[in-house]
């Protein structure tokens, strides 16, 4: 039985976020004032309307460009963790993060070489 | 300093992967600056790029080779290296530098200019050792996620075929949605143990660990996905759609590759996770791989027979061998786990022949097309001696007595027969017999259609290559010799198989 009683915390966080998330939807759904035009209506985030004819093209160069935002990105956030924690690390942990930042400069300078980050 | 100090032997063993690792990056850097460079004009370097590949897996092959200790866990026990790991690594170190070999003239015919094929071949190999050596399941889902990706994008390197891409998305849906299997399979034994650790785990399942039924039913839940990944990585039969597909899109490069390198270390790392690690879990283990390995025989005997196209049938055929390594598996003994290293080297050897005898019937008609059995039925007037070395490779793949194949099959029944599942190894020799059919039909296409439909004969070949008619006269030579003296081989494969037990 202790697995369950392990979840109960989550089991409760689950309840609450359920909840204030429809409160927060529902009242700014309710007591907003609504009017909606064309413009306000589209989809605005990543370029493409979604519910359209599949066959139209697009251009690679968005998820291209996405993609190595990502890796960048998460090499970012492996730099955080590691430099909070670096007074406890032994050297290992030092030159460890000095090796993946040295491979991935590699790919940095493979990227920018053959052309990837250019748009033009 | 003190820190270099206790790592010094770690790094020792670590050395052959150490140095991989770093020419990969050295030979990044080298090809994106020659194939960029405006002064140069450009250049291609496929072939340049291929023998330094082929010469850096010799150097790791040497250092593989000549690494003193025999037994130690590294890294927080995070890495095995003994006798298994050591040899697994050097099968699959020589048979990517034979694999290189072969289709170095193959990738520039198919117009394949990119320079990252080479490197993603070499990322896939680095991903194979590390995975033939680990021993901790965060250690083992990272490697079979580095190989697994390079292995996505070589089935997409041909990017002008809509073949090739679509076995390259093909690929990578289904194999991420295996590797997230793994991962949920892990994540419950993780849960239930606390330990991802081969060690630490086999220690506390060597305990009375089935006292609770609630955990002892959630393991077993976790056993069931991680061998569901296996199954599926390895393409058992209800889990095979992706091989025939992934074999017939990719160019014919990348399939030898699929085809003949990456089982064996698949088979070393779950055979070490099974058979020394959960072996308190046998009996639904057991169950699952017979279960499997049943099904695969029935689906790779009876779908093969309906082939047309060379590469799926092989395909089909690789989905049969793989249930008779699931039976030497399922067998569970020390003799049981030779016979599947015994079948599995030999049938690397065989497959080996036999890819680089599908290479070799490449003529100018064909050649950006699948083959199919009718591009086989002039080889017997164009080059006797390929047609012979055709027929013996199948013959050997079939298991027909005078070929090592015969003797790696009957070592397998035997042992499985040994290990008491005798209905099922009485229907894999049943299947067999079927399969044996559609390898009879293959020879039938090579040496007697050409007799009875006069099919065109003004049909250009392109010559053997002086790699490709090594590979066709040693893989040969090996398939006859072991059969008369398998001792060699026996020996090799019985220190693998003492080493997991």
């Amino acid at each position: 039985m202790y697995l369950i009683n392990e979840y109960i915390p989550i089991f409760i966080l689950l309840i609450v976020a359920i909840g204030l998330a429809s409160i927060i939807l529902g009242a700014s759904y309710l007591l907003s004032v609504q009017k909606p035009d064309t413009e306000k209506n589209s989809v605005y985030e990543c370029g493409f309307d979604p519910y359209e004819d599949s066959r139209n093209q697009f251009d690679v160069r968005f998820y291209l460009v996405a993609i190595l935002f990502i890796i960048f990105d998460l090499e970012a956030m492996f730099l955080f963790p590691w430099a909070v924690s670096l007074a406890q690390n032994s050297a290992m942990g030092f030159w460890t993060m000095m090796d993946f930042l040295l491979e991935l400069t590699v790919g940095f300078v493979y990227v920018w070489k053959i052309g990837a980050l250019e748009w033009e | 300093m003190n820190f270099f100090l206790l790592h010094q032997n770690h790094f020792k063993l670590f050395f052959p992967e150490v140095f991989l690792a770093t020419s990969i990056l050295l030979l990044t850097l080298y090809a994106t600056y020659v194939a960029s460079s405006r002064s140069l004009g450009f250049p291609l370097i496929t072939r340049n790029l291929n023998r330094i590949s082929v010469f850096i897996l010799i150097i790791t092959f040497l250092l593989v080779y000549n690494n003193e200790i025999s037994f130690k866990e590294v890294y927080q026990n995070t890495f095995i290296f003994d006798i298994l790991s050591t040899q697994v690594k050097e099968i699959t170190l020589i048979s990517s530098i034979i694999c290189l070999l072969l289709f170095e003239e193959s990738l520039l015919k198919l117009k394949i200019n990119n320079f990252e094929y080479s490197l993603l071949l070499l990322g896939a190999i680095l991903g194979l050792m590390f995975l033939v050596s680990s021993y901790d399941l965060l250690s083992l889902y990272l490697a079979i996620e580095m190989q697994s990706l390079c292995l996505y994008v070589l089935a997409a390197a041909k990017k002008d075929s809509t073949f090739s891409t679509e076995a390259g998305l093909k690929y990578f849906i289904l194999g991420s949605f295996s590797s997230a299997l793994l991962l949920f399979g892990i994540s419950i034994l993780y849960g239930c143990t606390g330990t991802t650790n081969f060690h630490d785990l086999s220690l506390l399942f060597s305990a009375d660990f089935g006292s609770d039924p609630l955990m002892t039913s959630a393991i077993e839940k976790g056993i069931l996905f991680i061998a569901a990944a296996f199954l599926f990585k390895i393409a058992a039969a209800p889990l095979h759609m992706w091989s025939p597909d992934v074999y017939e899109g990719s160019p014919i490069s990348s399939t030898i590759f699929f085809a003949v390198i990456p089982k064996l270390a698949l088979f070393t790392v779950f055979l070490r996770l099974f058979q020394g690690v959960l072996f308190s879990f046998q009996d639904i283990l057991l169950y699952v791989l017979v279960l499997f390995s049943m099904a695969s025989v029935v689906v790779g005997s009876f779908a093969a027979l309906k082939q047309k196209k060379l590469k799926r049938l092989l395909a089909y055929s690789s989905i049969s061998h793989v249930g008779y390594l699931l039976l030497a598996f399922a067998a569970n003994s020390i003799e049981g786990t030779q016979a599947l290293f015994f079948y599995l080297s030999i049938y690397m050897i065989t497959s080996l022949t036999l890819w680089t005898f599908v290479l070799s019937i490449e003529s100018t008609t064909n050649l950006n097309r699948s083959k199919t059995l009718v591009d086989l039925s002039n080889i017997v007037t164009a080059n006797p001696l390929l047609a012979l070395t055709g027929l013996l490779a199948f013959f050997s793949l079939a298991g027909v007595p005078p070929l090592a194949g015969f003797y790696a099959k009957m070592q397998v029944f035997v042992h499985t027969m040994g290990s008491s599942f005798f209905f099922a190894s009485f229907f894999a020799i049943l299947t067999s017999v079927i399969s044996s059919y559609y390898y009879i039909r293959v020879i039938k296409n090579i040496y007697f259609e050409g007799l009875i439909n006069k099919t065109s004969t003004d049909v250009f070949h392109y010559p053997v290559t002086r790699a490709s008619s090594l590979m066709l006269g040693s893989g040969l030579l090996f398939l006859i010799f072991l059969f008369l003296n398998p001792t060699m081989l026996l020996l090799f494969t019985e220190k693998m198989a003492l080493s997991l037990f």
